[in-house]
């Protein structure tokens, strides 16, 4: 198999939102989707964590991949999230994915177990070999706190698997991005690194060339801009954008998991809230998160409502 | 001299004789080579000078090397950190009376304080002297004992010495909360980079780093530096990589073969003190046959 070209780009990473029985609001999604494609992005990615993919059944993951790419088809690429905690269920759902004209797919490490370091290469390898479309492994440390994605790890997945093309990182780790990227690089030269987090600049400037943000539904203009920049290797330029986005991510992260979607009520875009276990910002906490998020002048920039 | 904290900035690394004593001989040539190809200040004994490793007499003997041999040419830092705060306060107040420009200081070792306790200590470390204070934030060593962006507020705002950090947890979030929010209280803070990590730094307030591959490959840290405050990404990016190439050769058992590639260098500084070991005959070879795989033996001075 030749490896196949796929580069994502500025990637809008979209919540699921839920209705107040919890289930899966597709009135709002639909609205959400809309508004992501009409809004900058030049992928969407999904259901990625901060859709909360881990609390949807196999059956939603698979429908919500389904309906985004009905919404987005013609429009823009998909990139379908398909992680899991075995092996064949990842790879079964990556084949539905690539079945319904999702365009790469991204996995990270197994929830729950730690393989020891050849069963964590055989997961990624048969889920990768389940699809021919491009294949991205995203390294969340922080996240995944068990087994880790390393350069070792990347070097032999390449050596094994043409299809895979890239690893978004979110562990902001400037050794981890450079180390991974000048290895892998060597091995096959088109080989991407894509940002997992709102830390675009120095990613860039360590040689990542996707962008993979949640904020960008709080914030389209500001992560567009500093996108577009970071893409024309003017990071001085970009520091002023980049310290307003780390600015809002440390708002946004003050409220918990719950803080983005509070985030995107404050922008008159309501998703709802989490799907338990997790749980939702008490009245007064949002009211003063909310403020301070009203404070933020950045935010005067941005669009308000669908 | 007034502080000037840019650039790329050498923390020598301590030469010892083969019975692992105290080599103030070399130390003076190690200096005077590193003054010489372009150090825009030194700053001694970091982790890879084995600080932990001396006694403190023989922290204050190199110390007062440093200051005499550099003698106003650039400024000297001396680091001050040990395993007890008393002798950390000792060290600071020798470093003051030495004439040395500045004092570094990291997080405390072992205990895992909270920020009010970090707090207090450098407080306490930057009243005790009226010398410039850098701290020294290293995260991912120390368990995750940390300045946080809020801390190296508090601290901007009760310490007038206080100038800038040595900010080593390679991390982007964290190196930006921190330059968010010194840089608009102070804007001459010096963020430096741990190690040669300038192509994501240096746009994003960055100053300079403290060298960790100087005293093998001086130009090409200087290259890399004017690369990235130039703005040449594409230059500076290929040139990162090269020096990445080099992290990786070197962290291993960080100094000892950094120590070993200094041989090949035309530069022995003697061995390692234990627990580290000092880099093999066999490492030796295989670090030669990488520098030269890298160009390093052909571009780089050698000998003092």
């Amino acid at each position: 198999m030749v490896t196949p070209m796929f580069t994502p780009g500025f990637v809008h990473t979209p919540v699921t939102p839920f209705a107040a029985d919890e289930t899966i609001d597709w009135s709002s999604f639909g609205r959400l989707l809309d508004f992501h494609i009409a809004n900058g992005a030049q992928a969407l990615a999904l259901p990625m964590h901060v859709a909360e993919s881990v609390s949807l059944t196999d059956a939603e993951q698979r429908e919500v991949v389904f309906f985004a790419l009905e919404k987005a088809r013609g429009k823009i690429p998909v990139i379908a999230h398909v992680s899991d905690a075995g092996t064949t269920i990842a790879a079964d759902r990556a084949a539905h994915a690539e079945r319904a004209g999702a365009a790469a797919i991204v996995i990270t490490t197994p929830y729950y177990w730690t393989p020891p370091a050849d069963m964590l290469l055989e997961h990624f390898h048969q889920i990768g070999a389940s699809v021919r479309i491009p294949v991205f492994l995203w390294h969340a440390p922080d996240e995944m706190r068990g087994s880790k994605i390393t350069t070792d790890l990347v070097l032999k997945l390449i050596s094994r698997l043409p299809n895979f093309v890239g690893v978004v990182d979110s562990s902001n780790d400037w050794q981890f991005q450079i180390n991974v990227l000048s290895n892998a690089q060597r091995a096959r030269p088109a080989f991407q690194l894509a940002c997992g987090t709102e830390y675009f600049a120095s990613a860039g400037a360590n040689g990542a060339t996707g962008f993979f943000s949640a904020l960008a539904g709080v914030a389209p203009v500001l992560t567009r801009r500093l996108y577009e920049i970071c893409r024309k290797e003017d990071y001085f330029e970009a520091r002023p954008l980049q310290t307003h986005l780390a600015a809002l991510h440390r708002i946004v992260k003050s409220g918990g998991f719950a803080g983005l979607k509070s985030a995107l009520r404050a922008m008159e875009r309501d998703c709802g809230i989490p799907r338990p276990p997790m749980e939702p910002l008490d009245a007064s906490r949002e009211q003063g998160f909310l403020g301070e998020l009203r404070r933020f002048p950045p935010l005067g920039a941005e669009p308000r409502g669908w | 001299m007034p502080l000037v904290l840019k650039g790329v900035m050498q923390s020598p690394v301590t030469p010892l004789k083969e019975d692992f004593s105290p080599d103030l001989e070399t130390f003076e040539r190690l200096l005077d080579f590193h003054v010489r190809t372009g150090a825009t200040a030194i700053s001694w004994p970091h982790h890879k000078g084995e600080s932990l490793n001396l006694t403190i007499p023989e922290r204050k003997a190199f110390a007062e090397v440093a200051v005499k041999v550099v003698a106003g040419r650039v400024p000297v830092s001396i680091h001050v950190s040990a395993l007890s705060l008393r002798d950390s306060m000792d060290l600071a107040r020798h470093a003051e009376s030495i004439g040395a420009d500045a004092i570094i200081a990291i997080t405390p070792y072992f205990w895992n304080p909270t920020p009010e306790a970090i707090y207090e200590y450098f407080v306490k470390l930057g009243t005790t002297i009226d010398l410039p204070l850098i701290a020294y934030n290293s995260p991912s060593y120390l368990e995750g004992v940390e300045l946080t962006g809020e801390l190296t507020k508090r601290l901007i705002e009760r310490l007038p010495n206080f100038v800038g950090m040595k900010e080593a947890s390679f991390n982007s979030e964290k190196y930006l909360e921190i330059a968010r929010v010194a840089l608009p209280l102070r804007p001459t803070f010096a963020m430096i980079s741990g190690v040669e990590f300038l192509a994501p730094a240096i746009p994003m307030g960055g100053a300079g780093s403290y060298s960790s591959a100087g005293a093998i490959c001086p130009r090409l840290c200087i290259e890399l530096y004017e690369a990235c405050a130039k703005g040449e990404s594409v230059k500076a990016r290929e040139l990162q990589f090269k020096l990445a190439l080099l992290w990786d050769l070197f962290r291993d058992q960080y100094p000892s073969s950094l120590k070993g590639g200094m041989v090949l260098m035309g530069r022995p500084v003697g061995p390692t003190r234990p627990p580290l070991p000092t880099a093999s005959k066999e490492r030796i070879a295989y670090i030669g046959k990488q520098l030269q795989a890298l160009g390093i033996m052909d571009t780089e001075p050698h000998g003092w």
